[in-house]
């Protein structure tokens, strides 16, 4: 009965000490956010929305959120097809060198960033495309591509071998069944991937302190600038922006894969 | 006329594996063939290469009198209902049916009538809108026949699409399929591990074994006159001893010797020649046990109960005798008095008729 109580306390405890280490970082910095005064403090001076009038007002942020969001989306449109048709091929299709050719897709994940994000400077520089947007996009495109590779296999993984032979021998030519059955039966991995992607990209710090210069700064380089000068409670606005969209990733996800998921176990 | 499918001589190998050897078959128009035998025995890989999801190494394949060896799966004419269904899990019922009849390009018009008309076909009317993790397995399964034959093909492959189902299912299933299969006359392979399943089924059986045909007869002759031990065994419950002829006589009479005791048989398939050595088989339901010697049958042995398996409407004895070499028999007895006064460890009498001890020239 007592080790049942103790085992019990235990386990509330740590699962209490998680959700409030975890979260007061998040706590505080959207309550520092609201602040009327001048200093980042918590809890607050007053309430107010002041920071994030300020922050709407400032060029700077806006410009390079607006950029953040191209980034974003660039490197989102290049990880689906790439990542999917990757994973398809790796995992379904009984290529020659399939280990290899596995080891080599995941190969990014396993090279420190500050090697990847040097080494795409002095490549982009060499073709000249240094100081443009839609190479910061890529460059994060390609080092996060194994997450991609990983969600769209797992989906990839679960689906019944001969389900693309059911398809065929319904009469469905090979792009047909490709297009009704094996990418629809993809799609909640690659759903997954695309937003991870965007995310990822939203929030990619290092290889795009490499990639941009004044012209083409992103947010989170923004941000990193910003603290080296002033430390004001506009960063605090900045970072709720940025928790507010990985909650809606979070959301988007629940609403199109939770129920995708739900749907296709048996 | 053709038959629908003609393998003539089909082999394949996958690597250093032989999973089928040299497979001969025909099936007639509207025929119900079934094929059996032990996992791993080259069903499957006899079904996808009809299907065209292989290729044989070797021979042909015939189907309404064309050979198919360059014609891709999607341009032949066969349904198939797979091992795990396949159906499409982001499809409703309705339009995993309606897929088949799309590829193949029907008239947009008549594809919601011919989907109705499968839905009710197979009893799913109603369920239509309902996607394939919504519905019980057996629904499912009908599902998975709806779609296979909606479209009328000229043949429809079954791989054992009832051997997750549990037993009651599956025998009411056998049933749905027959009188499917019947209502449609559709030329039907069906491949399965369950000897019972092709009994109740089937036309014609295919018995395989380590991918090669051992014998295709009607459901009947296969279990009267098995071709070889094999068969034998895997049909029904078989007790096999080993025997040497003690003489040949006519209309397939022959004399055996298992252990010490001379054994009155019926010789089948090749020729036999005294002194060679055999195998027996007897099936479990021709053996009679009783107290004492029953007259008018050919052969009577004494023997000691081993076990005692009682399966509801019969029960199974394990019976050691030591007149056949301390050979183990397996019958069945139905007499529920019988049953009542037999335990283990009890002398019993066996007695069965000559003909139903079965004499197969030993394979090499
Ligand atoms: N793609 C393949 N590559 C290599 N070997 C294979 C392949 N497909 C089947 N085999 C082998 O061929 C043999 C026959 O396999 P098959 O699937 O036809 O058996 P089966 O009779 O359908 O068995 P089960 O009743 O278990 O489904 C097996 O030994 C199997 O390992
Ligand atoms: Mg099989």
């Amino acid at each position: 009965m007592t080790d049942q109580l103790s085992k019990r306390v235990v386990l509330w405890g740590l699962v209490w000490f998680s959700i409030v280490t975890l979260s007061l970082p998040t706590v505080i910095i959207i309550g520092a956010s609201f602040t009327s005064g001048d200093i980042i403090r918590f809890p607050p001076e007053g309430f107010s929305l002041r920071w994030y009038w300020e922050l709407w007002q400032l060029s700077d942020f806006t410009n390079a959120l607006l950029r953040t969001l191209y980034v974003a989306v660039i490197c989102t449109l290049i990880s689906l097809p790439v990542g999917t048709l990757a994973a398809l091929a790796t995992v379904r299709y009984r290529l020659r060198f399939r280990r290899s050719i596995q080891v080599y897709l995941l190969l990014p994940f396993t090279i420190p960033l500050v090697v990847s994000g040097l080494s795409m400077m002095i490549l982009f520089g060499e073709m000249r495309i240094l100081g443009q947007l839609w190479p910061v996009g890529l460059g994060i495109c390609i080092i996060n591509l194994p997450f991609m590779i990983w969600s769209v296999s797992a989906s990839v993984n679960a689906i019944d071998p001969d389900l693309e032979n059911a398809a065929m021998n319904c009469g469905a030519p090979p792009v047909q069944t490709f297009l009704t059955v094996t990418l629809p039966a993809v799609m909640p991995g690659v759903i997954t991937g695309g937003l991870l992607s965007f995310i990822l990209a939203f929030n990619e710090f290092l290889v795009s302190l490499f990639l941009t210069d004044s012209r083409t700064v992103t947010l989170p380089v923004q941000i990193y600038n910003s603290i080296r000068s002033i430390i004001t409670p506009d960063l605090a606005a900045v970072s709720v922006l940025y928790i507010l969209i990985a909650l809606i990733a979070v959301w988007l996800l629940d609403r199109l894969v939770g129920l995708e998921i739900f749907l296709r176990s048996k | 006329m053709n038959p629908v499918v003609e393998l003539t001589r089909v082999s394949k190998t996958f690597g250093d594996i032989r999973a089928v050897s040299e497979a001969s078959l025909s099936v007639a128009r509207g025929d119900f063939l079934t094929v059996v035998g032990p996992s791993g025995c080259g069903k499957t890989t006899l079904l996808r290469m009809i299907a065209g999801f292989e290729t044989p190494s070797s021979g042909e394949i015939r189907i309404n009198g064309d050979r198919v060896d360059v014609v891709p799966p999607y341009r032949r004419s066969i349904g198939m209902v797979f091992q795990k269904l396949a159906l499409f899990p982001h499809m409703t019922a309705a339009q995993n049916i309606a897929y088949p009849l799309k590829m193949r390009r029907f008239a947009p018009r008549v594809i919601p009538g011919l989907v109705k008309q499968y839905l009710e076909l197979v009893q799913l009317g109603g369920l239509g809108d309902r996607r394939p993790h919504e519905l019980s397995g057996g629904q499912q399964q009908r599902v998975a026949i709806a779609r296979a034959l909606v479209f009328s093909p000229d043949l429809l492959l079954l791989d054992e699409p009832l051997s997750a189902l549990d037993r009651k299912l599956r025998e009411e299933m056998q049933l749905e399929f027959r009188r499917i299969q019947r209502e449609l006359a559709v030329t039907t392979i069906n491949v399965t591990h369950d000897q019972r399943e092709a009994l109740v089924m089937s036309d014609q059986i295919v018995v395989m074994d380590q991918g090669v045909i051992q014998q295709a007869a009607t459901p009947q002759a296969l279990y009267r006159q098995p071709a070889n031990r094999f068969v034998a065994h895997f049909l029904g419950v078989t007790t096999l001893l080993d025997g040497r002829v003690v003489r040949v006589g006519d209309d397939g009479d022959v004399a055996v010797q298992v252990g010490d005791t001379v054994l009155q048989a019926r010789g089948v398939g090749q020729a036999l020649v005294t002194g060679a050595p055999v195998d027996c088989a007897i099936r479990a339901e021709r053996i009679g046990m009783a107290a004492h010697g029953q007259p008018g049958l050919d052969n009577t042995v004494d023997g000691v109960v081993l076990q005692r398996i009682f399966e509801g409407d019969r029960v199974v004895y394990v019976v050691r005798v030591p007149a056949l070499g301390d050979a183990v028999l397996s019958l069945f007895d139905r007499d529920a008095d019988v049953h009542e006064t037999t335990t283990e460890g009890q002398s019993v009498r066996l007695a069965w008729q000559a003909r139903d001890l079965m004499v197969f020239a030993k394979q090499t």
